[in-house]
């Protein structure tokens, strides 16, 4: 009994230790740049900034967050996400409301028509050929329409609609009521874990693309947040940031290329605690039906 | 029901119809008129005559990409890239699923599955930012670690022998946690009853754990595997978009980048098409193939 015991606290420890490595080697890179950015210019230089920062100011950061072409590329970022969501939450709604009810003629149909093109795509060349016969090309509809429904979203709000009771559609249709009054006032304030957890991925599809900009958008005033922060980073020196021989004396590339990291990653940052809860049942959602 | 009936049906519910307007303007112009347009994979395509003028050339491009060394070489950095994040990224989410199972402290296992969804919700620029700065050779910790030990430090970004391993690496930071979440649910869903069953038989914890949690995940674990399979021609194109650089092509060009390249860097749309082509061709038959024996041998389809 006594051995058994001492076993226990070893598996244990074991557990604990492994599980706090994987805790920690997630946090090591958020923390490294964190300090870089936080720390003095010639600290960073010469190499004396390890895990935690070497002196303190926040001179870096400021200078980032109050770059004009930061803020405007944030500006786009946020402009996008927004509008894209919220296209994307209404028509793929409205999509999958009619999907939902398979007894009607050619629903079967429609859907395999959606599902295929989760396996099956025109791929990168026919995309950009379209969105430039379309004339996208530098408008930021290039970056919201080609996103606007989501094929695995849609079967989730699907399968969502066809879990509620009918019982609530047969009594609003004896009162009168439209399918479309139904999904607008009746099926969509029924569905607010569903269609937030949704909101979610397509916001943080949005928020996180970079291929799309990348293919479509050329022009520096319409560059999302994403693009932006790819020409910080990759090139090590910082001549795509626009700075005076003065500033270029008082910020160190690799401080301001830290703080370009951060100052873009604040936003997730301060939104991911509100949005743990929805997304964990949206996952459920997703993927244990079947 | 008959015809006419069904006639009936659809004409009483003709807003449902209406509802379906915007999502299949969508399905034809975004999805279809792209699978219409892999035509050009079998035309010398040039920009200015359009889809209608420019010369077909029926399998020219297809034989270019049979002869052409640079395919090759491109294939093969995408079969290696994937196979490692599968061998190496596909068990580890289990592990962490089951060890987070073993916590009975609840605040320690919230603590700790928040901190590894987190990087599931970061863009891959960002990503490679991170890690640009974690590995760079002249201040990076990780070489600073590694001169610490008298080692020299490693150009982990621009050496072919380490790249892949920086591929697979980031791409098991960012999404093990996020993929455990399914892992942690289907142990949730387990019988506990079973779990009574074995103490009283005096089954200690790692018995158990064997004995009775993998075996009631293992539905779960092989309809994940074919899923991953199915995307195996997809080694993370956006990924080593972020992080590669020309010193690293010859280990990190894969099939995505390759089409990037060759046709918006090189205009070579019609050769970039046919090899855009193959990949979804070779990606549909894995799929498909993926679910019939899923549905042979789980009697469970995925979709």
């Amino acid at each position: 009994m006594h051995s058994k015991k001492i076993n226990e606290y070893a598996l244990d420890t074991v557990i604990y230790v492994i599980l706090i490595a994987l805790g920690l080697s997630t946090l090591v890179p958020f923390i490294t740049v964190l300090s870089k950015s936080v720390s003095e210019e010639w600290a960073i230089t010469s190499g004396k900034v390890n895990l935690l920062p070497v002196g303190f100011q926040l001179d870096t950061l400021q200078y980032v967050v109050t770059n004009h072409q930061f803020l405007h590329a944030m500006l786009i970022s946020v402009l996008v996400a927004v509008i894209g969501t919220l296209a994307s939450l209404l028509i793929t709604a409205m999509t999958a409301y009619p999907l939902s009810k398979r007894e009607l003629p050619g629903m079967g149909i429609v859907i395999v028509l959606f599902v295929f093109t989760m396996m099956f795509n025109g791929g990168i060349i026919p995309n950009y050929l379209l969105i430039r016969q379309l004339n996208l090309i530098d408008n930021l509809g290039s970056l919201v329409l080609p996103g606007l429904i989501s094929v695995f979203n849609m079967l989730v709000i699907k399968s969502y609609f066809e879990s509620l009771p009918q019982s609530l559609e047969e009594s609003a249709k004896l009162d009168g009521a439209r399918n479309f009054t139904i999904l607008f006032r009746i099926m969509l304030p029924l569905s607010g874990p569903v269609l937030a957890t949704i909101g979610l991925f397509y916001a943080v599809y949005y928020w996180n693309d970079y291929f799309n900009p990348m293919l479509y958008i050329n022009s520096t005033s319409l560059k999302p947040l994403q693009l932006y922060l790819q020409d910080i980073v990759m090139n090590a020196d910082s001549s795509s940031f626009k700075m005076s021989a003065e500033d270029m004396m008082n910020v160190p590339a690799e401080g301001v290329r830290a703080a370009t990291v951060i100052a873009s990653t604040i936003p997730i940052l301060l939104v991911y605690p509100f949005l743990q809860k929805y997304f964990i049942k949206g996952v459920l959602i997703g993927s244990v039906k079947g | 029901m008959n015809r006419n009936s069904r006639w009936k049906l659809a004409r009483s519910n003709w807003d449902m119809y209406a509802l379906l307007i915007p999502g299949l303007i969508f399905l034809l112009l975004f999805k279809y008129t792209p699978m219409y347009g892999v035509v050009i994979a079998f035309q010398d395509f040039n920009i200015f005559s359009g889809i209608k003028g420019s010369e077909w050339v029926g399998l020219d491009q297809f034989q270019k990409l049979v002869h052409s060394d640079d395919f090759y070489q491109v294939l093969t950095n995408t079969l290696l890239i994937s196979l490692y994040k599968i061998i190496i990224l596909f068990p580890i989410p289990i592990v962490v699923a089951l060890l987070l199972n073993e916590v009975r402290k609840m605040l320690f296992k919230r603590a700790i599955q928040t901190i590894i969804y987190l990087p599931h919700f970061l863009s891959w620029v960002v990503i490679s930012g991170l890690f640009v700065t974690l590995l760079s050779p002249t201040d990076g910790l990780v070489n600073q670690i590694i001169t610490a030990f008298g080692g020299k430090p490693l150009s982990f970004l621009q050496d072919n022998s380490l790249f892949r391993s920086v591929v697979v690496f980031t791409a098991g930071w960012k999404e093990v946690g996020w993929n455990a979440i399914i892992f942690i649910a289907a142990i949730a869903g387990i019988d506990q009853e079973q779990y009574e069953a074995a103490s009283i038989d005096g089954a200690g914890r790692i018995r158990k754990m064997i004995s009775i949690t993998l075996p009631g995940i293992m539905p779960t674990i092989v309809l994940m595997f074919i899923l991953r399979i199915g995307s195996l021609l997809e080694a993370g194109t956006e990924q080593i978009l972020t992080m590669y650089n020309p010193l690293v092509y010859d280990s990190g060009d894969v099939i995505g980048t390759f089409v990037y390249r060759m046709g918006l860097g090189q205009q070579d749309y019609s050769f970039s098409t046919a090899v855009g082509l193959f990949n979804s061709l070779v990606g549909f038959i894995l799929i498909i193939s993926g679910n019939m024996l899923s549905k042979k041998f789980l009697k469970r389809s995925i979709w």
